[in-house]
C-alpha cells in the first residue's frame, strides 16, 4: 500500500484515470477547494475486495488491461493471488478447465504463426507503404491459404482415389439400367494426342490445355465413374466428385464470411458517416508501425493532404447545396448522360465479348493459338481500356473525391464480373443450342454434340486459358511496362518523364484482379480440379513479383485508402464472385446433361442424379433422416427462425444506438450542472470574501500547494497533511 | 528485471506473460533488442537512455518518439529512460492483441503534452504540428483554414486560454474541439477522446509497433 502511494503522484493520477469515471479539466476548480488529502485517499484500487463470484476466468485478462505499469500490475496480481475464493468443486473444477483451453488456445496461436507465411515480409510493406498496401498483401496470402486448403480437400477425396483406383485398375462401370443403343454416337470421345505430333505442338497444348493436356487429370474428361464396393470398403467417385466441388464452395464461403464478420464488427462500429471526420482523422491518423523517415514524412504529406481532400469535400458539399435549379439540372442531366455514356461502353464490351466467344468455338484455322486466346484477349483488354476511360468520365461528373473513388471502383467490379458472366454465357448458348435441347443440333445427346465431344472438358479449358492469360500479361505489364519506366523516370531528365513520374501502386485496380482471378477459379473448379493447386502457385508468384515491383518500381500514393472499410469492400466484391460461380456450379450441376463419352457421370442424366441414386442405397432410417432434412417441413421453419434472429439483432443495434445518444445528452446535462455548480461556490465565496477580508491569502496558498501536487509528479516533498505556511 | 544477456529465468517469463499482451516469442525478442540496447550505454545500468531507445528503427521516425519514451518511464529522473518491463510495458500496449481501451488510454496520454489529464489547445496544436510536420510551408494554407470558419461559431471556451500563434490555427483547432468535446468545457478528456477512437475501425490496426 506505501509503495503505491510512494511511487509517486503519477501512479494515483493514472489509478484515477481508470477507475474515476468523471472528467478532469471542469473540476479543477472544485478540486481547488478540497484538501489534498482527500485526493489521494481517492486512488481507487480496492485492495480489500472480495470476488462477488468465485469464477473470474477474466481475472489474468483483466490485469493486463490495467494501464498500470510493471510494478503496480505485480503488486495487484499478488494481492489477488493472495486472495483466496471459497468455491465450490464445481466451481473450482471450472476454472481449471478455463485456464487449461486459454493455455491450449495460447498455443495453438504460437503454432499457427509458425505456420504461416510472409510475416515479415508483410510486415516490411506496412513500414514502408502503409496500411493500405499492406491490406492488399493480406488479402493475397488469405487468397493463397484459402486455394491451397481447398486442393487439399480435393486431392484427399477426388484426385488421389482416382490415382489409387486406375493404377489398381478398376474402370468404369456401366449401370444396367442406361439404354445405351441410342447414345452410341454419343460416347465417341478420343482426345488422346497423335503421338507423331510435332515439338511445338506440346508447347501450343501446354498453353491451351488441349492435346497431352486434355486427357489428364487436369480436366473432368480423365475421371472415371469408378464405383469400387469391395469387403465392407466403398468408394464413389461419382458422388465424391459432386460433394466435393459442393464442399469447396460452403467451405470458402465460410472462411470468406468468417474473415467479414471480423471486419464488419469494426466497421459497424464506426457508425456515425462523416460526424467527427477532423478529431478521427487527427487522434487515429498516424500509423505507428511506419519505419523509416522516408515513410514517415510521406505520411505526414498524406494526413495534410487528407485534411485538405476533407476541407474539399466540404466545399463542395456546400457548393451542391447552394446550387440554384438550373444549375442543379444541367448538372444532374450531365451526370445522366455521362452515364449511359459509361453503359454503352460496357454494353459494348459485352456484345464484342459474346461474338468473340461464337467465333473462337467454331473456327479451327490455321491460327489456332491466336483464335484460341481471343476471349482472354478481349476480355483483358476491355478490363485496361474501359475502367481508364470511366476515371476520365468521372472527372467531368464533378462528385466529391470520395463519391468518385468509389463510383470507379463500383464500375470497374461490374465490368469484370459480368465480362466474365457474358463469356459463360455465350458458351452456354454454344453447348445448349441456346437452351433448346429439342433442336437439330443438340438431339441425340442432350447438348452440341458435334462441337462440344466433352463440353465440361471445353469450359475447363477455357478457365485455364483465362487463368493463365492473366498471369502472363500480369508478368508481362512488370517487365514490359513498370521497370522501363521506373529506368527512364530515374535516368531520363526530360519533362515528360517527370510528369509521368514513378508508378503508384493502386491497391483497388490490383485486388480487383485478384478478385477476377478468384472467381475464374471458383467457376473453373468443378470442371477443372487441380485449377485451385494451379491458383494457389499462380498467387505465390505474384506475391513475390507485386512486391518485387512494389519495392523497386513504385512511390507510396498520396491518396491512400482507409484500410478497414476497405477490406470489408473487398471482401464483399469477392462474395459477389462467389455468387456468380456459385450459380454457374448449380445450374451445370442440376440442368445440363452430363457428356456420354467422358467424365464421371457419364451415365447420368444430370450431375445431380448421382445423389439420389447414392441416398437410395442407405439404409432406410437414414434415408429418411436426409429426406426430412431437405424436405419443406425442415427448411421453412429454419427459414423463419433465422428471420426472427436477424430481426433480433437488428433491433439490439438500434437499441444499442438509441443509449448512446442517451448517454451523450446525459453527459452534455452533467457539465452544465457542475458549471453552475460552480459559479454558485464562486458567488458565495465573492460573498465570503466579502465578509471576511483575512481569509483569502491562506486560500491562494492552498491553490499554489494543490497545483504543485497536481503537476509536479514526484513532490512527496510536500506532505500532505501538513499545514500552510502561516502568513 | 533483465536477466542474463541470453535468456530469461522461465518464471519471469511467465509472469511477463500474465501481465502482458505479449506472448514468450515476442517477450524474449524484446529481451534480446533491450540487451542490445543496454550494451550500447556507458556503463552498468538496468535503464536505458532515451537516446539509446530512440535508436530503434520501430521508434526512430515516430513524431511522438519522445512523448512515448516519457509515458512509459518509471524513472525518477523524468529523463525518459526505460528499465526492460517498461520496454515490456511499451510493447504490450502496442501490441496485436491489446484491446482498444488500453491503446486509447495510452493513446490519449501520449497526445497529452503537458500530462495535465485532458487535451486542452495547445496539446491539440502540437499534435496537428506533430502529423503534418512542422516546417512552416506544410502548414495547412491560409485559404484552407479560411474554409473552416464558414459553419463554426465559436461558443463559450470555459476556462482554457486560447494562445496560439495563429488565429486561423485556432479556428481549426476549435473545429476539432466542437466534433469531440461533448460537454463543451474546452477541452478532451479521456472518455470523450474514447467516444471518438471507439468509432475509428483504423485505430487499433495503426496504433501498433512490432519489433
Amino acid at each position: 500500500m506505501v509503495g503505491l502511494v510512494f511511487t509517486g503522484y503519477r501512479s494515483v493520477h493514472i489509478v484515477s484515470y481508470y477507475y474515476d469515471i468523471s472528467p478532469y479539466g471542469s473540476q479543477r476548480s472544485l478540486r481547488l477547494r478540497k484538501v489534498p488529502a482527500e485526493d489521494t485517499s481517492a486512488v481507487q484500487f480496492d485492495w480489500a475486495s472480495t470476488p462477488e463470484n468465485a469464477e473470474e476466468p477474466d481475472e489474468p485478462r483483466n490485469l493486463r488491461e490495467l494501464p498500470l505499469h510493471m510494478g503496480l500490475k505485480r503488486a495487484v496480481w499478488q494481492v489477488q493471488k493472495m486472495r483466496v475464493p471459497v468455491v465450490s468443486r464445481w466451481g473450482s473444477w471450472r476454472i481449471k478447465q478455463s485456464k487449461t483451453f486459454r493455455h491450449f488456445c495460447e498455443i495453438a496461436k504460437e503454432v499457427l504463426s509458425y505456420l504461416v507465411p510472409w510475416k515479415k515480409g508483410i510486415q516490411k510493406i506496412g513500414g514502408h507503404f502503409g496500411g493500405g498496401v499492406q491490406s492488399y498483401f493480406l488479402f493475397l496470402r488469405f487468397l493463397v491459404i484459402l486455394n491451397f486448403l481447398s486442393f487439399l480437400l480435393i486431392a484427399a477425396f477426388v484426385l488421389i482415389p482416382s490415382i489409387v483406383f486406375r493404377s489398381i485398375g478398376f474402370n468404369s462401370s456401366i449401370p444396367l439400367s442406361v439404354n445405351l443403343t441410342s447414345v452410341d454416337e454419343c460416347l465417341q470421345y478420343d482426345p488422346k494426342p497423335d503421338p507423331l505430333a510435332v515439338f511445338y505442338t506440346y508447347f501450343l497444348d501446354l498453353v491451351s490445355g488441349t492435346g497431352f493436356m486434355e486427357y489428364s487429370y487436369l480436366f473432368y474428361g480423365y475421371y472415371h465413374n469408378t464405383m469400387v464396393e469391395s469387403k465392407g470398403f466403398s468408394y464413389n467417385i461419382p458422388l465424391a466428385y459432386l460433394l466435393t466441388a459442393a464442399f469447396y464452395f460452403i467451405f470458402c464461403l465460410i472462411c470468406m464470411i468468417i474473415r467479414m464478420g471480423n471486419v464488419a464488427c469494426a466497421v459497424v462500429a464506426k457508425g456515425g458517416g462523416a460526424v467527427g471526420g477532423y478529431s478521427m482523422l487527427v487522434f487515429t491518423g498516424w500509423d505507428h508501425g511506419l519505419q523509416g523517415d522516408r515513410a514517415a514524412k510521406h505520411k505526414q504529406n498524406n494526413l495534410r493532404y487528407q485534411l485538405q481532400v476533407d476541407l474539399e469535400e466540404e466545399r463542395l458539399q456546400r457548393k451542391a447545396a447552394s446550387l440554384t435549379l438550373g444549375q442543379a439540372f444541367a448538372l444532374y442531366a450531365l451526370r445522366g448522360f455521362l452515364n449511359l455514356v459509361v453503359l454503352a461502353l460496357i454494353g459494348g464490351t459485352f456484345y464484342g465479348i459474346a461474338e468473340v466467344t461464337k467465333f473462337s468455338q467454331k473456327t479451327t484455322g490455321f491460327n489456332r493459338l491466336l483464335l484460341q486466346y481471343l476471349p482472354s484477349i478481349v476480355i483483358t483488354t476491355s478490363n485496361f481500356v474501359v475502367p481508364l476511360l470511366c476515371d476520365k468520365i468521372a472527372l467531368l461528373e464533378k462528385h466529391s473525391p470520395s463519391t468518385t473513388v468509389i463510383l470507379a471502383l463500383l464500375r470497374a467490379v461490374f465490368l469484370r464480373l459480368v465480362s466474365l458472366g457474358v463469356l459463360l454465357y455465350s458458351l452456354w448458348e454454344q453447348i445448349t443450342c441456346n437452351g433448346d435441347t429439342s433442336s437439330a443440333d443438340c438431339t441425340p445427346c442432350g447438348y452440341n454434340y458435334e462441337q462440344y465431344k466433352c463440353w465440361e472438358t471445353r469450359v475447363g479449358q477455357e478457365m485455364y486459358k483465362l487463368t493463365l492469360f492473366d498471369f502472363l500479361i500480369t508478368i508481362a505489364t512488370l517487365i514490359l511496362v513498370e521497370f522501363p519506366r521506373r529506368i527512364t523516370v530515374d535516368h531520363c531528365s526530360c519533362k515528360l518523364a517527370q510528369w509521368v513520374g514513378r508508378q503508384e501502386f493502386l491497391v483497388p485496380t490490383n485486388v480487383l484482379a485478384l478478385v477476377y482471378s478468384q472467381t475464374v477459379v471458383w467457376t473453373g473448379a468443378l470442371f477443372s480440379p487441380l485449377l485451385p493447386l494451379i491458383n494457389t502457385v499462380k498467387f505465390i508468384l505474384f506475391f513475390y513479383c507485386k512486391k518485387i515491383t512494389l519495392f523497386q518500381n513504385c512511390q507510396p500514393a498520396l491518396r491512400t485508402f482507409r484500410s478497414t472499410s476497405s477490406n470489408f469492400f473487398f471482401l464483399l466484391v469477392l462474395l459477389f464472385g462467389w455468387m456468380l460461380a456459385s450459380v454457374v456450379l448449380i445450374y451445370s450441376v442440376a440442368k445440363i446433361h452430363p457428356s456420354h463419352g467422358c467424365g464421371p457421370f457419364r451415365f447420368s442424366p444430370s450431375m445431380w442424379h448421382v445423389v439420389p441414386e447414392a441416398i437410395d442405397m442407405l439404409t432406410s432410417t437414414s434415408k429418411d433422416f436426409l429426406i426430412y432434412i431437405g424436405s419443406q417441413k425442415f427448411s421453412i421453419p429454419l427459414f423463419i427462425f433465422s428471420c426472427v434472429l436477424l430481426c433480433y439483432m437488428g433491433a439490439l443495434t438500434s437499441v444499442y444506438g438509441k443509449s448512446v445518444a442517451l448517454l451523450k445528452s446525459q453527459c452534455k446535462l452533467e457539465q452544465r450542472d457542475k458549471q453552475f455548480l460552480v459559479r454558485q461556490i464562486e458567488e458565495l465565496n465573492a460573498t465570503m470574501q466579502n465578509e471576511e477580508p483575512q481569509r483569502p491569502q491562506r486560500d491562494t496558498e492552498r491553490f499554489y500547494q494543490t497545483e504543485q501536487q497536481w503537476n509536479g509528479h514526484n513532490n512527496y516533498a510536500f506532505i500532505p497533511d501538513e499545514d500552510p505556511r502561516a502568513y | 528485471m533483465g536477466g542474463t544477456a541470453s535468456n530469461l529465468p522461465k518464471e519471469l517469463l511467465s509472469e511477463y506473460q500474465e501481465l502482458t499482451f505479449l506472448t514468450k516469442q515476442e517477450i524474449n525478442e524484446a529481451h534480446k533488442k533491450f540487451c542490445q540496447l543496454q550494451a550500447r550505454e556507458n556503463g552498468p545500468n538496468e535503464r536505458v537512455s532515451m537516446q539509446n531507445i530512440l535508436t530503434l528503427p520501430e521508434l526512430k521516425s515516430n513524431p511522438f518518439r519522445e512523448r512515448v519514451c516519457h509515458v512509459f518511464s518509471t524513472s525518477d529522473r523524468k529523463d525518459g529512460s526505460l528499465s526492460f518491463e517498461d520496454f515490456l510495458d511499451l510493447l504490450s500496449a502496442f501490441s496485436d492483441s491489446a484491446t482498444l481501451e488500453i491503446k486509447s488510454h495510452y493513446a490519449f496520454r501520449i497526445f497529452d503534452f503537458d500530462d495535465d489529464g485532458t487535451l486542452d489547445s495547445e496539446d491539440l496544436k502540437k499534435l496537428v504540428n506533430c502529423l503534418t510536420g512542422e516546417t512552416d510551408d506544410a502548414r495547412l494554407t491560409l485559404e484552407e483554414m479560411r474554409q473552416l470558419i464558414g459553419n463554426v461559431s465559436p461558443s463559450h471556451r470555459g476556462q482554457t486560454a486560447i494562445r496560439s500563434a495563429s488565429l486561423t490555427q485556432t479556428r481549426f483547432l476549435l473545429q476539432i474541439l466542437e466534433e469531440s468535446d461533448i460537454d463543451k468545457d474546452g477541452t478532451v478528456n479521456l472518455s470523450e477522446f474514447q467516444h471518438v477512437i471507439s468509432r475509428s475501425p483504423d485505430f487499433v490496426s495503426s496504433f501498433k509497433i512490432v519489433l
